[in-house]
Order: C-alpha cells, then sequence, then structure tokens
C-alpha cells in the first residue's frame, strides 16, 4: 500500500486553478460582448469571430510544431486572442484581412517571444496594429448596426453626419475638432454608445455589454480591479480636462468612455496579465498612461482612436515599471 | 463573561486551503504504539548538533540524557524507552537529508508507556515557587524546543536578555495548517498544564503581557481556555485573542502583525521588537520539565490524511518511526500518494518511512492523489502569466514569481534584489498558482543555493 510514493517539495496541495481555467473566465466574460456583436452587426460577427478563433488556434498549433514543442492549445489563451482580436476589427472586414491579423497575432505578437506568458505585447493589438498598417483603408470603413440600417434618422434626428461618412462616433468628434461639425450632435449619441447602437468595431459598440463582462471578470476576480478603474478614471479626467476648458469644442468625458475601444480595453486588453504590471502601484501607473495616451491621441492625434497604441506604448515600458515599482518586504529591507 | 470567539485580527496576504481538521478534531490523545525500537535523532532542533553521550550496548533509562552538546544553541536530548543502545549511525533526516541519531532497542518487559501529565495540574498552580533561572535551567536540561516546527532552543528564547528586553509573551495556538489538530486537542485536554506552562515562561522571561492566541475555527479551544483564564491564579493579565483563520496565521512573523500589528524586521526574530512566541505544545513540555521534572520524550502527534484507516491524536515516544505510527493507525486504506512530515502546507514528503518522528514533527499526513490533485501529483507546469496571484497571497509583501524565475534563470543576484531571504516558504504562492509552478521550490532552491556559496567565499 505504501509503495510509490511521491516526493516534492511543498506545499503538497493547491487551489483547483489553471491557465486554462484564468482563460475561460475571460472566454465568459467576454460572452456579452460577442452576443452584442451578433446583435448588432448579424452575419458579420458570426463570420470575423470564429474566423479568427480557428486561424489564431491554427497559427499556435503550427508555430508549436515548428518550434518543437508541447502543444499549448490547452491554455486556451489562442481562443481569448483570437475574439479580443475579432472585436476590435470593423464589421466588414474581408475573412482573409482578419485571418492575416490572427497569424501576426500569434506568430509575431506571441509565439516568436517563446509562448504565453513571454510576450512583450498583447498579441491582439499587435494583430490589430499591423492590419492598422497595412491596410489603413479597411480598417476604417465602419458600417452602421443592421437594427440601425433603416432607422438611423431616429437615434440623431438632425444627424447629417451619418449621411455623409457613416464614421464611429469617434470620428465624428475629430470632425468636431477639426471646426467641420457641432459638439451637440456628438453628445447626443451618449445613450447610443453605451447600448451599442452606434457604428464601431465589432465589440466595442456596447458599453453595457461590456460592463456586464468586465464585472463578471471582476466578481470572479480573474482580473484585478486596479487596471480598468485607473484607465476609466485617467480617461475621464484628462477628457474632462479638455471638456472644460472647451466645450464647445470636446465631446464630454463620458462620451470618450462608452465610445471606441476604451471600455473593451479597460476590462479585456489592459488587464492581460502577460503585458502588464505586477504590482497595483505599477498597474495605476500602466492604466492612468492608458488613458492619458487614449485621449490625447483621441483629441490632439490624428487618428480619431488612440486605445490600440496606448496599450502597446504602455505594454512596451511595462517591464520599465515593474522595475520601479518593486516590493518591499513586510519586515522592512534587510539591514544586511 | 461573553467571550468573542470571532477573530478580526489579521494580516495581510494569505490564503484558504480547505481545514480538513474535521478527521482528528474529536479524537482524544491516546497512548502511542509500544514500540520496539526508537531513533533518537541528535539534531532536533536549529543550532549545533548533539554529540552521543553514550556507546553501543550501554543500558539506558527513560529519560536518561542521551546527547547534548556546549553550544549556546542547542538542546539536548534523552532516551524516551529503557533499553539497549543497539547502534549510533546515520538515519534519514526529513530536513538535513541525513544525520546521526542513537537507534534504541526496547526492553519489551519493562517498559510501561509514559503516563500523561495534565492532571497533576490545577488552576491554583503558582509559579513563584520557582525562580527565573531554575526554570531556565530545567527547560535546558529538558531539551525543550519549539515545537511547532522551527525547533529552536526555548531557553535561548525566553532567558532574559539585557540587549533585546522582553515585553510580550505570545502563546501560538493557530495551528493554521490544513489537517493537524494537535495542539487543538492539547489546548482541551490538558488546558491547566498549558496555562502552568505560560506562567512559568512569563516569569522566567520577564514579560509583563501575555496573549493566547487561537483562530477562529476552534471556538471550542477559545472557550476552554478562556475559561480556565478566568479561574486560574495569577492569571490577570493573561488574555486569549482570536485571530482571523487563515494560512499561515501560525507563523510567528504572521501572528506578531495580526496581534500587535508590528513587523519583525526582515532577518531578525521576535525579541528585536520585545516578544517572545511559544506554541501551545511547547509550554505545556514547560511545565512537565519544571515541575514533573521530565525531560521532553513524547510529543503529540497527528496521524491524519484521508487514506489513513484511524486516524487519532497520539502520544508518542521520540524517535518511532513513522511506518510504525502508521501501522499502529490501521495502516492506509486506499493508495495514498504521498507521506508527509507536518501539514500538506510546509510538510516535507519522505520516502523512507523508517524516518523517526523528532521534537518538531506535529502530524504524519498521508495525502492520496485525489487530494494532491490531478496537475501537482503529474508536477505539470506551464508559463507563468503573471496574474499576480502570488504577490496578492504573500504574507512577507514579496514578489515570489521574480524571485522563482530569478532563480530558474540562475540569476541569484536579481533573486537577492528581490529580498529572497526573507521568504518565509509558508507556500501560499505554490498554493494559489494557476500554472503549477513550485514557486516555493524554486526559492527555497535558491536560499540553499546562496547558503552554498556564502560558504565556500572567503572572508
Amino acid at each position: 500500500m505504501l509503495r510509490d510514493l511521491r516526493v516534492s517539495c511543498s506545499p503538497h496541495i493547491s487551489e483547483h486553478l489553471s491557465t486554462r481555467s484564468v482563460m475561460i473566465d475571460v472566454i465568459i466574460g467576454l460572452i456579452p460582448a460577442m452576443a452584442a456583436a451578433v446583435y448588432y452587426f448579424r452575419n458579420c460577427a458570426l463570420i470575423l469571430i470564429p474566423t479568427c478563433i480557428i486561424s489564431a488556434m491554427a497559427t499556435e498549433w503550427l508555430c508549436n510544431v515548428i518550434r518543437k514543442k508541447e502543444n499549448s492549445l490547452g491554455d486556451y489563451s489562442a481562443i481569448v486572442t483570437g475574439i479580443i482580436l475579432a472585436l476590435s476589427l470593423p464589421p466588414r472586414l474581408p475573412v482573409w484581412a482578419a485571418v492575416i491579423g490572427s497569424v501576426f497575432s500569434i506568430a509575431i505578437g506571441k509565439m516568436v517571444f517563446g509562448g504565453l506568458g513571454a510576450n512583450i505585447f498583447n498579441p491582439a493589438m499587435a494583430g490589430r496594429a499591423f492590419l492598422t498598417v497595412s491596410f489603413g483603408a479597411l480598417m476604417t470603413t465602419w458600417t452602421v448596426p443592421a437594427p440601425l440600417d433603416a432607422a438611423m434618422s431616429k437615434i440623431a434626428p438632425e444627424n447629417t453626419i451619418h449621411a455623409r461618412t457613416q464614421a464611429t462616433p469617434l470620428a465624428w468628434s475629430k470632425e468636431v475638432i477639426k471646426g467641420k461639425s457641432e459638439t451637440k450632435a456628438v453628445n447626443e449619441q451618449l445613450k447610443a454608445t453605451i447600448t451599442g447602437e452606434v457604428g464601431g468595431c465589432l465589440g466595442e459598440t456596447s458599453a453595457i455589454a461590456l460592463l456586464i463582462g468586465g464585472l463578471y471578470l471582476l466578481i470572479r476576480r480573474t482580473i484585478n480591479i486596479h487596471i480598468p478603474f485607473a484607465v476609466i478614471v485617467s480617461a475621464v479626467a484628462f477628457a474632462g480636462i479638455f471638456y472644460l476648458s472647451a466645450p464647445e469644442k470636446y465631446a464630454q468625458p463620458m462620451f470618450h468612455l462608452t465610445s471606441g475601444g476604451l471600455l473593451l480595453c479597460a476590462f479585456f486588453i489592459a488587464t492581460d496579465p502577460v503585458t502588464a504590471p505586477l504590482t497595483a502601484k505599477g498597474m495605476w501607473i500602466f492604466g492612468i498612461g492608458v488613458g492619458l495616451i487614449t485621449i490625447l491621441i483621441r483629441i490632439v492625434g490624428e487618428y480619431p482612436e488612440g486605445v490600440m497604441y496606448s496599450v502597446l506604448l504602455m505594454n512596451a515600458v511595462t517591464p520599465l515599471i515593474d522595475r520601479f515599482c518593486k516590493w518591499i518586504p513586510a519586515g522592512g529591507k534587510p539591514s544586511v | 463573561m461573553e467571550i468573542d470567539t470571532k477573530g478580526r485580527l489579521t494580516f495581510s496576504g494569505g490564503t484558504h486551503p480547505p481545514e480538513k481538521k474535521e478527521l482528528t478534531c474529536d479524537s482524544e490523545i491516546k497512548k502511542g504504539p509500544a514500540v520496539k525500537q526508537v531513533a533518537v535523532m541528535l539534531s532536533q532542533h536549529l543550532g549545533a548538533v548533539c554529540r552521543p553521550l553514550v556507546e553501543k550496548n550501554e543500558q539506558v533509562q527513560a529519560g536518561q540524557k542521551i546527547g547534548d552538546s556546549d553550544a549556546f544553541v542547542s538542546a539536548p536530548v534523552h532516551s524516551p524507552i529503557n533499553g539497549k543502545i543497539k547502534a549510533i549511525g546515520l538515519q534519514t533526516h526529513a530536513v538535513l537529508g541525513r544525520s546521526q541519531a542513537i537507534i534504541i532497542e526496547a526492553e519489551p518487559e519493562n517498559n510501561p508507556p509514559k503516563q500523561l501529565n495534565a492532571d497533576k495540574f490545577t488552576d491554583d498552580f503558582d509559579e513563584n515557587q520557582y525562580s527565573a533561572e531554575q526554570i531556565c535551567d530545567a527547560v535546558q536540561e529538558a531539551g525543550i524546543v519549539g515545537m511547532g516546527g522551527a525547533g529552536f532552543p526555548t531557553r535561548v528564547k525566553i532567558e532574559p536578555n539585557p540587549r533585546l528586553p522582553k515585553e510580550i509573551l505570545i502563546i501560538n495556538g493557530c495551528e493554521c495548517e490544513p489537517y493537524i489538530t494537535c495542539d487543538y486537542r492539547i489546548m482541551l485536554e490538558w488546558t491547566n498544564q498549558i496555562i502552568a506552562g505560560i506562567k512559568l515562561a512569563r516569569k522566567a522571561s520577564g514579560c509583563s503581557k501575555t496573549i493566547i492566541s487561537i483562530e477562529d475555527n476552534k471556538p471550542k479551544a477559545i472557550e476552554v481556555m478562556s475559561a480556565a483564564i478566568q479561574k486560574c491564579k495569577n492569571g490577570n493579565d493573561i488574555k486569549v485573542a482570536a485571530v482571523k483563520t487563515k494560512y499561515p496565521q501560525g507563523g510567528e512573523r504572521q501572528l506578531i502583525k495580526s496581534l500587535l500589528n508590528k513587523n519583525v524586521p526582515t532577518g531578525g526574530i521576535p525579541p528585536m521588537i520585545g516578544v517572545v512566541v511559544l506554541n501551545v505544545a511547547t509550554s505545556a513540555a514547560i511545565a512537565e520539565a519544571v515541575v514533573c521534572k521530565q525531560p521532553l520524550t513524547h510529543r503529540v502527534v497527528t496521524v491524519t490524511g484521508e487514506a489513513i484507516a484511524k486516524p487519532g491524536n497520539y502520544y508518542v515516544p521520540i524517535g518511532t518511526s513513522v511506518e510504525e505510527l502508521i501501522e499502529f493507525c490501521g495502516g492506509v486504506t486506499e493508495k495514498s500518494a504521498k507521506v508527509i512530515v507536518g501539514g500538506p502546507m510546509m510538510g516535507i514528503a519522505i520516502a523512507d518511512l523508517t524516518m523517526p518522528i523528532n521534537k518538531t514533527t506535529g502530524a504524519i499526513t498521508v495525502l492520496t492523489r485525489k487530494q494532491i490533485g490531478r496537475a501537482k501529483y503529474k508536477k505539470r507546469q506551464t508559463a507563468c502569466i503573471r496574474c499576480g496571484r502570488c504577490l496578492e497571497v504573500c504574507p512577507e509583501h514579496l514578489m515570489p514569481t521574480k524571485i522563482a524565475h530569478a532563480v530558474k534563470n540562475n540569476l541569484l543576484d536579481v533573486a537577492q534584489s528581490y529580498y529572497i531571504s526573507a521568504c518565509t516558504e509558508c507556500g501560499c504562492c505554490s498554493y494559489v498558482c494557476p500554472a503549477n509552478i513550485e514557486v516555493t521550490g524554486y526559492i527555497k532552491t535558491g536560499k540553499i543555493t546562496l547558503a552554498r556559496q556564502k560558504k565556500k567565499m572567503p572572508k
């Protein structure tokens, strides 16, 4: 009976947690956003999301085969990357472009660094950045959500912008900054950005769906409150500063919060533990940086949306933040 | 008086492993097996290893000193039985690998089991009949060491030191390790003996304040101890404090943080902030040594785990082999995967079951594959996803993943820059790691490697 004993270092028991269960939680958290995407963009979402997942998984499998490493599909991280990439793509993006984005995400964004845990940049954002620089026109063509196609005028009765550009609310706000349009029309879109009945990337339009998913992750303690909170607070604060300085020129801070990819970023992209700092203090610096850069790009910069670049920029300084935010032991620094 | 059994005192970090105390918490302390042979380790404590005082084939009496050392930090060892020295040789040791031990063969006809001393103590025990020196000397002679696990010689702890005056005596009855219940049973059954020991330790150390701390998952122990303190003589300044049930609440650094909201300096010891921490079993041993003049030759061991047929608490001679103890408890019922000396969080898995128990062994835990969990059993580790859970649970406010990966990549200077030496090896980080990385294991490896390097370096 007492044969075949195992010897190992303590502890000998562990919490029933695995990388896979963490990733499954993230996938569950993304379900409301995916559901909203399917509701608003119908078959566009039904094509893009599976395309990204499958091509991300296939790329990871292939990379492992080439690297002669153990198959790592079981940790489900490729699925998460695929979903997040899909949710941050324009609905009408051709399938081939989505495949290229997924392949780049996994192969260059993750696997060349050594796979999960070793990547510097958020893989999904790396893939999206690649698509943006390669296919700029495709990546900025927005579709009006399906329920709205016929009824756009209901939401913004005097909305002349819709007819002209079919752009995202953020693009409209850009027009306002450039003096081509009125702020009022933009701020009227606030309600629509909360429910998601606006143009934009697949998964980022519905603030409510993202909040539900984010709340689930917070309750499950899959993510920490620090990063989402820091991103939201800093984005609102910096947008508020601009708004107060010139209300007729800049959109409300709440509008910045609910439109574009800010909430998707706050709950699902910036919180990617691999590419975010470890300590609470570091997370706050990281989150504030993401919020600030996003608002700066949106308001001062040339692009209407800045979430992607702000995350990538802050990812790059994460090792530095970690170095600055080293913890000191509870008992103080050792005297020796 | 209403006794508050809800513990709100706590420290930051820590985990909540399943307690599993129900296996043995209702089993009274029973006499252990009538041993045929014991192996008394010459190193059962921190500090200098004892040298044997006896020779092969010599007859020894129960309670006879058989090993001692002249070093200040050390404790003598005694024979628990009447018998003949069979050999003095190497024996498997949980921490040291192999170490010298004195093997004594029992005389079967001349070995009555040791009687418990608990009923010799009443609530009107007066410690003032003994002087502080008398107490310290008796503690030293009896070879008492910290019985909670570390095994630091108790005399060194309680003896007054003019450079580090002691003010607060903390009696540790937390028993935060899952499965183990030996301290809990002692608190219930040997209450007056413990209190006598507390009074003696207080007298010897000159502490003005005494706190008995018990985790709030043992409300019965809190009630029993509080009631006994109320009744006993000279017990006015002894306080019973319920602390929150959380692992590692029983670690002395964490306990001091919980009770006094003070941090023991990194690399330092509690006396630096005027605190002495003693385990309840240790204080019971002090009472036995001073009043009954009996050395530390027996202790209560919890034999537990789902695979054990008759789990329970047993009063056994120090030196009994693990194998004999498990057999005495009916052997194992299902396929067991690990035999652990101690609890599942900090205990040491052993392969050689002839290993004897020593003064610091509070439990033998036999785990099955199910309890260990599939991933842990297969030792499958995946990449760190930097989720930060190990940082959240670290009671010492360290960055375990950083240290572990520095050690893994053989960057010991980096590990030191993350304060590897401050780790208490509680195991919380490995416990919560979703990637199943042996974080604590890497840190332990790093500490050992560093210690070895230091020894080789010329001064």
